[in-house]
Formats: C-alpha cells, sequence, structure tokens
C-alpha cells in the first residue's frame, strides 16, 4: 500500500500516463481510499489547465508589431546599401 | 498536450533556414514572422512587461539575422532560437533590479512520520473554470508565476505554457528528461499551493455570503 507522499511523487508519472501498471494500480486503490489525494490530483490537473489558458493569452499588441516590423525593414534596408 | 512539429511544417522550416544561410533576405522575413510571436510570448512570460518584451525580441531577432551562419543543425533550429530568446530574456532581468527569490522548499507539500498529507486539501478544480477570465484570477496566476524560481519557471514555461515536448525541453535546456520532469514537477507543486490559498479564500468568502 503506498502513502500520501509517495502518491504524491508519482503524480507526475500518472498523468502522463508513464506508470507500469502494477505502480499505476496502487496508486488507484490508494486514490479509492483517500479523498485528499484525489482533492490534490484534481487541483494538481487543474493548476497546470489554468495557468496555460492564462499565459497563453498573449498576443503582440499592434504597436509592438508595427515597431518590430519597422525595425526588420530598416534592418534590411541597411543590409541591401552595404 | 505536447507539441510536436508536423513533419510538413518542419520541413518548410528547414527550407527557409537553408535559403536564408544561402542570403535569401525573403527567407529571412518569413523566419522572423513564424517566429516573433513565440519569442515574444515567452520573453514576456519571463520579463513581465511589454516594453521589455519588444527589446528582447528585436534583440532575438537581430541575434537569429547575424549568428545565421553559426547554426549547424544539430539540434532542431526552434531549439535554437528558444534558447538565444532565453539568454536575451536573462540579460534583460538581469539588468533590473531582482525581486528576492522565496524558497520552492516552503510551498512542498508536508507529510507526517506515516506518509500522509499533513494539511487539509479542499478540491477546488471544479469552481476554477467559473474564475478563469476574472481579472482577478489572471492576476493572482501571473504573480504565483512570477514567484516561481528561474529555474523551475523556466521548465515550466517551456513544456507547460508552450507545449514543447519533454524531449525538446531538454534539448532546449541542456538537461536530462528526469532533470525536466522533476523541475517541472516542482513548479506544479508550488503554483497548485499558491493557487489553492486563493481559491480556498474565495469558495469560503462565496460560502459565507
Amino acid at each position: 500500500m503506498i502513502c500520501c507522499k509517495e502518491c504524491i511523487d508519482l503524480l507526475y508519472d500518472y498523468i502522463e500516463g508513464s506508470l507500469d501498471q502494477n505502480t499505476s494500480k496502487s496508486l488507484e486503490e490508494h486514490f479509492e481510499e483517500c479523498p485528499p489525494c484525489i482533492a490534490f490530483l484534481n487541483t494538481y490537473k487543474s493548476t497546470t489547465t489554468l495557468c496555460r489558458d492564462t499565459l497563453n493569452q498573449i498576443e503582440i499588441p499592434d504597436e509592438i508589431r508595427r515597431t518590430l516590423q519597422s525595425f526588420l525593414q530598416e534592418n534590411r534596408d541597411q543590409q541591401e546599401k552595404k | 498536450m505536447s507539441f510536436t512539429q508536423p513533419k510538413e511544417e518542419k520541413e518548410i522550416e528547414e527550407a527557409l533556414v537553408k535559403d536564408f544561410q544561402a542570403g535569401n533576405p525573403d527567407a529571412y522575413d518569413k523566419i522572423a514572422e513564424l517566429y516573433q510571436k513565440k519569442i515574444y510570448a515567452l520573453s514576456f512570460n519571463l520579463v513581465r512587461n511589454q516594453m521589455d518584451a519588444q527589446d528582447v525580441t528585436q534583440e532575438v531577432l537581430l541575434t537569429l539575422f547575424k549568428k545565421i551562419h553559426t547554426f549547424q543543425g544539430k539540434s532542431a533550429f526552434s531549439s535554437w532560437v528558444y534558447r538565444i530568446t532565453l539568454n536575451a530574456s536573462y540579460m534583460k532581468l538581469r539588468s533590473k533590479k531582482k525581486e528576492p527569490n522565496i524558497s520552492i522548499d516552503e510551498l512542498l507539500p508536508s507529510f507526517n512520520s506515516a506518509g500522509y498529507q499533513q494539511e487539509k486539501i479542499q478540491d477546488w478544480s471544479e469552481n476554477s473554470e467559473s474564475l478563469l477570465f476574472t481579472n482577478e484570477t489572471r492576476e493572482v496566476i501571473n504573480k504565483a508565476v512570477g514567484l516561481l524560481p528561474e529555474k523551475e519557471k523556466v521548465v515550466f514555461l517551456l513544456r507547460d505554457v508552450e507545449g514543447l515536448s519533454t524531449e525538446k525541453v531538454s534539448e532546449v535546456l541542456d538537461l536530462t528528461i528526469p532533470a525536466v520532469k522533476s523541475r517541472l514537477h516542482r513548479a506544479r507543486l508550488f503554483l497548485r499551493k499558491k493557487l489553492s490559498g486563493y481559491f480556498e479564500e474565495y469558495s469560503s468568502q462565496k460560502g459565507e455570503a
């Protein structure tokens, strides 16, 4: 029987699906008897999703996009003069 | 969740890089167009400020232009671009006042001698969706990520936010796969703990109302 500590150490590989069958089975047995670890698993997963969805939304602001474009153009003009 | 580049895309990119190395300026424009959003997003998540992210993006684009002849194709071109972006972002951060780092260990889960969790764990995962797009939640998440120590933060940004595969992250950062996994796990535990504080408070307030 595995304890909470082992359970949390295994979470990463469990979510990736990279645990062997036996370990995965003992982990699931632990979950059945341990609501706090289920809560931990759910919130661990949610953390990843929430952070990804929040930080993923970054777009280049229009003004910066324009600055970058003229920067590239200038760079190109300089090269062509050489 | 993991990002693997489709084969076609990879071939187009390799052809562009070759054209650019051969001195075709249009190829460079296309590469800049392909990568500028990725460069900007990653640097923004590290430097946390639009002007600095713009500076970093310009610098990276210029470095790509000047150093393309040193790219030998030993790793993927994208890994090379990510590495240049990380270096430029770190240079930018170094020139700024540094915020004190907090220890990640204090925020890792704690266990009693029998190996059971010591603190009460609330499951806020079901409420989190409704909270996702509030400004306050966004603020809390940004702040929590900002507090991550650099080693863990960069792995988290590349793997969980940018969606690179574990293998790719290990290539970009020159780390072993177990090291990538362990840093990512620590980052997630740290962030979970930080977000838990916020969501638990939120649901207890809601309960009282």
